[in-house]
């Protein structure tokens, strides 16, 4: 209950909790409380890609969105809560 | 035997450190706290192995492939410098991702014990963790602990010091193939690795609740990192805590300090009496007494600040404005992580450059290691406090908008950098690990709050006493090491050493030579400004005033060194935003790695501090007095001057040399 309060107060998120028609191709499309598999992260920063390997982002591995927040996506994978911003949400494909 | 403790970001590295050795290093619910290698013994009472235990606390990683200069300091570490023991300190909650950095380390060969840290979360996050099946399935000891608490300590010495001088099996070992392998057969190791984690997590761990549920903490985030609240409630923490030391909490205490300092003054006064020769009583009791309790006085404030900095830092709220700034900073080129090294700057300037660490990405990191100096630190505090409470009533106003005028230069300066680098809007990325929420430890932001009050009183009794009484004496006498009369101070050494600095400071409103050599004495250590006024300005109305100060109108002092108000302002944002103290240079010249950049940013912070005071000084005697103040011509041309060095920076268009600056040549 105090929850839905908050979030009614605070959750300033209309572009993901609609319901998209559109197949989500990467993180940005996502739906908040959605869990989903990666297809892969797509970026030129070799060494970034490495990174997210290392924390267990990496294809065929799970997702879930916990919210967004602004250009900020707080995503969960591998028990740990991240937050990333759009340009590296818009690199991993789901 | 030499104990390495390795393991994730935030896991609790430093809080056992601390537990183990006794020290009190930095500690922080965010990660990436620490940023370099500490070592320490282990306490007896928790060795009862009878030998030596060193702990080396190390900065945490996600794996053994290094990904920012700090890992980087983990993996040479493990691999060059053979610790016989490594304490893998793992975070319960997340046993997931820590066990595959777990499972790199077993390879090494070198025996490891697992410090299940954080176990204490475990129940109230409906984990549930089969201890003796991960010890054999990962053929290693298991320890639980909770490094907050201390719990687990003593056993997990002597598991450590157990294993000692044997071997390692590894579980899953994957380095037969990774050397000379090409990348694509490391990923598949790699992923065969995670696959094995899975798979071991699965047998060991229940969880009641999936970690992907919405929690509390979520709903706390949605408010806190909210993009409009998210600043707004930045700003009102950063009010809460300089008003608190300055205004507050601080001159609560300060108040009663002054009044020993002042009894102590009258003591000795009266100690020696008349048979002492009165240059050697002045300079005990202006000189030092008088310039370091000046400085001394304005303690608890800074104890305050630190006290409050620390629950900060221990709540989890730090990762949090990294998220919210991180939109803002990006458009001006630098990165969310920017903001930890300023906020840890408010409380000292050096650890705040060597947070920069934590920032890959090169041009970011050095520009937010030129400009974290800009953030008014602890030893600032009580040039502020002394310039508002003197000239300003005791406004709150003065102290705290400090900070925000701070992180305005930050941004101007980071434009300015970004339009010189060439940067352009940066397209690094962004990701932070999000801590969980918890009460701050009293206790510990008591003992951070202990040890850094201990540091500043040595400061106070070594650097700034000498300090003082060098000032006493160059003010005595004059080149011919004769006492100069009362009232012809200017012919004394300091005084004709001071006057040519402060020829140049005419424009800005406070070109005595006075207010020349604090400002001078300041690049030593910055709380010298205050301890130099006091000497200069004669100590016993000082100190009379100084209690004023902190009570209630304190005129004398303002009429004394004869500043109007926005000349003092001046003066205040002189000293603020100049070039910090040497020992900060030093931590510059550290982390830039580059002499350009050093001296560039030296240059910068030059410039940027006399602009900033001739800006105040000229602008605010024009609304006052409805005319400019004197050297108003002079100063435009030294402004036009830095303006035109920048311009001609953002405008030559050699590539080249922006490239050579981007790679550090």
């Amino acid at each position: 209950m105090e929850l839905a309060v908050i979030n009614k107060l605070f959750g300033s998120n209309t572009k993901n909790s609609k319901a998209k028609l559109v197949k989500p191709e990467n993180l940005t499309d996502a739906k908040i409380n959605h869990s989903y598999l990666i297809k892969g992260v797509e970026t030129k920063d070799k060494a970034m890609k490495d990174f997210m390997f290392t924390l267990g982002c990496f294809e065929g591995e799970k997702v879930t969105l916990i919210s967004v927040l602004a250009d900020n996506y707080i995503i969960n994978v591998k028990d740990a809560r991240y937050s990333i911003d759009m340009d590296l949400a818009k690199a991993i494909l789901i | 035997m030499r104990i390495a403790l390795i393991g994730n970001p935030n896991s609790g590295k430093t809080t056992l450190f601390n537990a183990i050795t006794g020290k009190i290093e930095h500690v922080g619910n965010w990660p990436g706290v620490t940023v370099a290698k500490k070592e320490g013994e282990a306490k007896r009472n928790l060795n009862k192995t009878g030998q030596d235990i060193r702990v080396v606390d190390l900065p945490g990683a996600y794996s053994i492939s290094p990904f920012t200069s700090e890992e980087s300091i983990t993996s040479d570490f493990v691999r060059n410098e053979n610790p016989d023991v490594i304490i893998n300190i793992v975070d319960a909650s997340n046993l997931n991702r820590s066990l595959l950095f777990t499972t790199q380390l077993l390879e090494l060969g070198i025996p490891l014990v697992i410090a299940l840290n954080k176990s204490d979360l475990l129940e109230k996050k409906g984990i549930a963790i089969n201890l003796d099946e991960l010890a054999k399935r990962l053929g290693c000891e298991v320890v639980k602990t909770v490094s907050t608490q201390g719990e687990g300590l003593t056993e997990l010495i002597a598991k450590a010091s157990g294993v000692f001088g044997r071997g390692q099996q590894a579980p899953f070992d994957g380095s037969s193939i990774a050397k000379g392998a090409d990348k694509a057969a490391f990923e598949a190791i790699e992923r065969e690795r995670f696959a094995f984690v899975d798979k071991l997590v699965q047998e060991v761990e229940v969880r009641k609740i999936a970690s992907f549920a919405q929690t509390r903490q979520d709903a706390a985030d949605r408010i806190i990192a909210h993009k409009i609240w998210g600043i707004p409630i930045f700003a009102a923490a950063i009010y809460f805590v300089f008003s608190m030391s300055q205004t507050y909490l601080g001159p609560l205490f300060a108040d009663i300090l002054v009044g020993w300092i002042d009894s102590f003054y009258a003591f000795t006064e009266a100690l020696m009496g008349e048979g002492v020769s009165p240059l050697l009583g002045a300079l005990l009791l202006d000189g030092i007494i008088g310039g370091v309790g000046a400085v001394l006085g304005f303690l608890p404030l800074i104890m305050v600040l630190f006290f409050i900095l620390a629950l900060l830092e221990d709540c989890g709220y730090m990762a949090r404005v990294a998220v919210v700034m991180d939109r803002y900073l990006k458009k001006v080129g630098l990165s969310g992580r920017s903001i930890i090294p300023m906020v840890i700057g408010t409380g000292c300037a050096i650890p705040g450059i060597m947070a920069t660490r934590t920032i890959r990405d090169q041009r970011q990191r050095r520009t937010t290691a030129m400009l974290t100096p800009f953030m008014p630190c602890g030893a600032k505090l009580p040039v502020i406090a002394l310039f508002a409470g003197v000239f300003f009533g005791e406004a709150a106003w003065v102290g705290t908008s400090m900070y925000f005028v701070g992180i305005a230069i930050i941004i101007l300066g980071a434009l300015i950098v970004q339009k010189i680098t060439k940067g352009g809007p940066s397209r690094s990325y962004f990701i932070m690990e999000l801590p969980e929420y918890r009460w701050p430890s009293l206790k510990r932001a008591f003992l951070s709050m202990m040890s850094r009050a201990k540091a500043f009183i040595i400061k106070a009794g070594t650097i700034i006493l000498v300090c003082n009484a060098a000032i006493h004496i160059m003010q005595t006498f004059n080149w011919n090491f004769q006492v100069v009369a009362e009232g012809m101070e200017s012919t004394s050494i300091l005084g004709s050493i001071a006057s040519p600095f402060a020829l140049l400071l005419v424009p800005l409103g406070f070109g005595v030579w006075q207010l020349a050599a604090a400002a001078v004495t300041g690049f030593i250590a910055k709380e010298n400004v205050v301890g130099t006024l006091a000497v200069v300005y004669g100590i016993s109305n000082f100190i009379d005033t100084k209690e004023l100060l902190l009570v209630s109108g304190a005129t004398d002092v303002a009429a004394i060194m004869g500043l109007t108000s926005v000349a003092a302002l001046a003066y205040l944002m002189f000293n603020l935003f100049t070039p910090p103290c040497f020992a900060a240079i030093g931590a510059m010249n550290a982390e830039l790695e580059s002499r350009k950049w050093l001296w560039a940013g030296i240059g910068f912070q030059f410039g940027m501090g006399y602009t900033v005071a001739f800006l105040v000084y000229q602008i605010g005697t024009l609304i006052t007095t409805k005319s400019f103040g004197t050297g108003v011509i002079p100063g435009l041309l030294a402004v036009a001057f830095f303006a035109g060095i920048i311009v001609y920076l953002i405008n030559r268009n050699d590539q080249l040399v922006a490239v050579g600056l981007e790679e550090g040549v």
